[in-house]
């Protein structure tokens, strides 16, 4: 081989990732938190994003969450003037030139409900129909939509019974007694209203830090599989400690066929809630080591993300955090036990002065290595007057994964951001892995993934037995281990496909685990493709 | 003015029978805190005895308990005309020219009284600040725990380096310890980016000022920029190879960039120069720890409990080696570990700042 080829080569192999920022046409969308001086918590938390094929043509779509109008200060009753269009959730449909489409009053999602201040969003097909359904959550109400399957959705949240209240933040789709059918978990912030608020940091007048509020609990509902779901949580053991839950996550951490649950909690200790396999959960944080810091601090847990990251098969945690304190990585290191990595992961020196969101590990330069992209962006908009050295709005961390240590590279941002959440697919289907990043007061952010020339694998499941997304699936290609969901990271939901970097192979091994129990192994698959892979009828 | 209480024993002369009823019957008023009788009855007994130095005295105090520190004043001045040595005359009336807001006056009284804590407050109000300084620190050595005592001793000592500071950044504006000055204060108003110009202007005019590179890698790793900490880290070491702070904080400022192996053997140096202190000993163990050795980490980690009781870092060291023995598969080790963390959590120690590992 010529040396100049070789030379080529090993730059094109050294060359920095890059994502390319740029508006979408068609997607013009504000996220709408609508700051006043009352400094009202719900304004700095929002908004969600759903990466999803709505309409099951091979594109994924975006559904956005608004936050709503909140007047300086709020009346009683509470109204946001969710029913005015520029504080609609939105959902936008790719089109086939990449282009989109803002589909939110045809397809039946123009009324969030007035009384609703948006927070996130989760995706599931929780009627294994074959068609993506929409769950919001909202300081208020939450809402339930069904996807009808011809590019409608119907709100059966009073049918469903999932409407709850309160502030419900991150929520997500997960089989919990793998009876097959989608259940859903609703993360609750805090026992908060517009009425009992108030302010923090005496002459600075800003946001207050959650220990001011009272904690709360989630919810667990039960898909009792006839379009109604059952509230369970007080059977199931959610509510046997209270939380500050902003985000969560599901993967089987003790490989004991059952998902289990982590809870990002701010300002306390983070859960992780074992699925007993009896349709009961005890929470283990602290006896598993995935509940504080190294030196036993409490964290100011926000997003979180439940997948294996050094590529020993085991799901590891991590979760981000407020500056001061380091993004924490709980490595699995089998038996139901974590250890805390943060320092050898190389988020000490990457995260401590930073505040993450929304977070994922995704493989963007498809070298078998799950890399780190973590929205973020100060609590405070008013930090720097607080601790200049700190700042409010920031740019995303972009860091990639060298042999399960993390180093950041340049992401293609080209402003700071006050970013909140995150979902992560494959927006081109060029089979390299793009983010879109919600910030505060301000359209989306789409990071391209410019791609290259190593391989990948993108698989969609399909269940028979198992629930339908088969969610709760372990998906090993080549070494690697994805766990199949929709949720972590903040207030949002990514492309269900698992999608792998398989780096210079251009064949892969695939064994699926799913949690039905049946388990397939497919060899010799050819990379570079999206491959369907159907959970087998019989055991 | 601080409330002290003197108790006079003034032996009283003798007096005629009458000049004795009034003052017992001014005693008697003060025991009832009937302060405005106990003024008149002194001054009966002073009017019929002018030569008793004694007596005004007693009228003295006795307007001071009326907290009326105007009127106490003739009176005493009367005691020192007519007895110039007598000593609870000079304090008394140096309390009440202090109250009154003659500082300066009340300074000689309070001297030849040998108050150290009157005469120190007195001295800080007429600006005397380093002699205020000595004399409060000499009054709060013998009462520790006056609150009032570690206000004045603390503001002065505050006001006294303000205006030691000011003297240099008006004398010398350009040196090097002018440029530390102000950086210190940035620092401390946590206003960095000033703080570190200010900390790389002293360094460039005397890199060989003690303590400055330790002092702006405090202000780097307070903004977690530890590349930059241990550099400034690593150079204070040069400078001072024996201070075992500057191994330390190099020591943490590698532990957070993950280079354990050279953040341990710094820990380890730290150690050696300055053995037992626990804040070492615990990023020791975690250095260990991070390096798979467990027994290392163990023995450190124990040590910082046996030598700290109750504090943060006694229950981050629980914590850490409940980790520890999670890890080894000892269950009952761990759980111990676990409940003495929890005791301490529960007391809300856990989550107290505990000396900065950064």
């Amino acid at each position: 081989m010529p040396k100049t080829l070789i030379a080529a080569l090993v730059l094109a192999a050294l060359a920095p990732l890059t994502f390319e920022v740029k508006p979408r046409q068609g997607v013009d969308f504000v996220l709408e938190n609508s700051p006043t001086s009352q400094k009202y918590l719900i304004e700095t938390m929002p908004g969600g994003v759903a990466l999803l094929d709505y309409n099951n043509d091979g594109l994924l779509d975006i559904f956005l969450v608004n936050g709503g109008k909140v007047s300086d200060p709020m009346q009683t009753p509470e109204s946001f003037d969710r029913s005015n269009p520029k504080y609609w959730n939105r959902l936008y449909r790719q089109n086939k030139d990449g282009t989109f489409t803002d589909v939110t009053k045809q397809a039946g999602l123009a009324n969030a409900g007035d009384g609703n201040y948006g927070m996130g969003v989760a995706v599931g097909d929780y009627d294994n129909d074959g068609y993506p359904d929409v769950f919001v959550t909202n300081y208020g109400k939450n809402t339930l939509y069904h996807n009808n399957g011809n590019g409608t959705f119907t709100d059966v949240t009073e049918k469903a019974g999932v409407a709850s209240g309160g502030w419900s933040v991150s929520a997500g789709f997960f089989d919990y007694d793998n009876d097959g059918k989608l259940d859903l978990f609703v993360t609750r912030y805090m026992e908060w209203d517009t009425k009992h608020s108030k302010t923090c940091g005496g002459e600075w007048r800003t946001y207050c830090p959650p220990e001011e509020f009272p904690a709360t609990t989630s919810i667990l509902y039960h898909n009792r599989g006839d379009g109604t779901f059952e509230d369970v949580s007080r059977r199931s053991g959610i509510p046997s400690k209270k939380g500050r839950a902003l985000g969560v996550a599901f993967a089987d951490y003790d490989d004991d066929g059952f998902t289990d649950i982590f809870v990002a909690n701010d300002g306390m200790q983070q859960f992780l809630f074992h699925n007993n396999g009896n349709g009961t959960f005890t929470e283990r944080g602290l006896e598993a080591g995935a509940a504080l810091s190294e030196d036993g601090r409490r964290l100011s847990g926000m997003g979180t993300v439940f997948q294996d990251y050094d590529n020993d098969g085991r799901p590891d945690i991590i979760v981000t955090e407020l500056p001061r304190e380091i993004y924490g990585v709980y490595h699995n290191e089998g038996k139901g036990m974590f250890s805390y990595q943060s320092l050898q992961a190389g988020l000490g020196e990457l995260s401590s002065g930073s505040s993450g969101w929304g977070v994922g590990l995704e493989d963007f330069d498809n070298d078998g290595w799950k890399d780190l992209f973590i929205a973020q962006g100060h609590v405070l908009d008013n930090v720097e007057q607080i601790d200049p050295s700190l700042k409010y709005k920031e740019l995303p961390l972009l860091a990639m994964n060298h042999n399960a240590r993390f180093e950041r590279v340049d992401s293609g941002a080209n402003a700071p951001w006050a970013g909140r959440g995150a979902a992560f697919g494959d927006l081109n289907n060029d089979g390299w892995q793009d983010v879109i990043m919600t910030i505060l007061g301000g359209p989306p952010q789409i990071f391209m993934n410019r791609g290259g020339k190593q391989h990948w694998l993108v698989i969609s499941l399909r269940g028979t037995r198992s629930n339908r997304d088969g969610f709760g699936a372990r998906v090993r290609v080549n070494g690697q281990t994805r766990f199949a969901t929709s949720a972590g990271s903040y207030l949002s939901a990514s492309d269900k496909r698992l999608h792998f970097g398989l780096g210079s192979n251009a064949t892969a091994t695939v064994e699926v685990a799913w949690p039905s129990g049946s388990r397939q192994t497919l060899n010799g698959v050819h990379a570079d493709q999206f491959l369907d892979v159907v959970e087998p009828e019989k055991p | 003015m601080i409330r002290i209480f003197i108790t006079l024993f003034l032996a009283w002369q003798a007096s005629s029978p009458e000049v004795m009823q009034h003052l017992q019957a001014g005693a008697d008023a003060e025991k009832n805190r009937q302060y405005t009788v106990a003024i008149s009855e002194f001054r009966k007994a002073a009017e019929l005895d002018p030569q008793s130095a004694e007596n005004f005295v007693r009228l003295g105090q006795a307007y001071l308990e009326n907290r009326d520190y105007g009127g106490a004043i003739p009176p005493l001045k009367q005691a020192l005309k007519l007895s110039p040595e007598m000593l609870p005359a000079h304090q008394l009336l140096g309390y009440a020219l202090l109250a009154q807001g003659y500082a300066a006056q009340a300074i000689p009284h309070l001297e030849k009284a040998r108050d150290e804590a009157a005469l120190g407050i007195a001295q800080l109000e007429v600006g005397q600040l380093s002699d205020a300084v000595k004399n409060l620190q000499s009054a709060l050595a013998k009462n520790p725990h006056e609150p009032d005592l570690i206000y004045y001793f603390g503001r002065a000592s505050g006001l006294l380096s303000k205006e030691s500071i000011d003297n240099l950044l008006a004398t010398y504006p350009d040196s090097a310890r002018a440029h530390q000055a102000m950086a210190e204060n940035y620092y401390v108003l946590r206003q960095m980016p000033q703080a570190e110009s200010e900390f790389n202007e002293a360094i460039r005019l005397r890199p060989d000022i003690p303590k400055l590179h330790l002092e702006l890698g405090l202000v780097y790793a307070g903004s977690a920029q530890w590349p930059k900490a241990e550099e400034a880290f690593r150079a204070e070491t040069k400078l001072q190879p024996g201070s075992a702070e500057a191994a330390y904080r190099l020591g943490n400022a590698l532990l957070q960039q993950g280079k354990v192996k050279e953040a341990r053997a710094e820990l380890i140096r730290s150690d050696g120069l300055q053995p037992e202190m626990p804040e070492t000993l615990y990023s020791l163990g975690k250095a260990a720890s991070q390096e798979g050795d467990s027994a290392a980490a163990e023995k450190a980690w124990k040590k910082v409990v046996e030598l700290e009781n109750g504090t943060p870092l006694a229950a981050q060291a629980h914590f850490a080696l409940a980790g520890l023995y999670r890890k080894q598969s000892k269950p009952e080790q761990a759980e111990h570990e676990m409940e003495e963390f929890k005791k301490l959590q529960n007391n809300g120690v856990a989550n107290e700042e505990a000396p900065p590992a950064q």
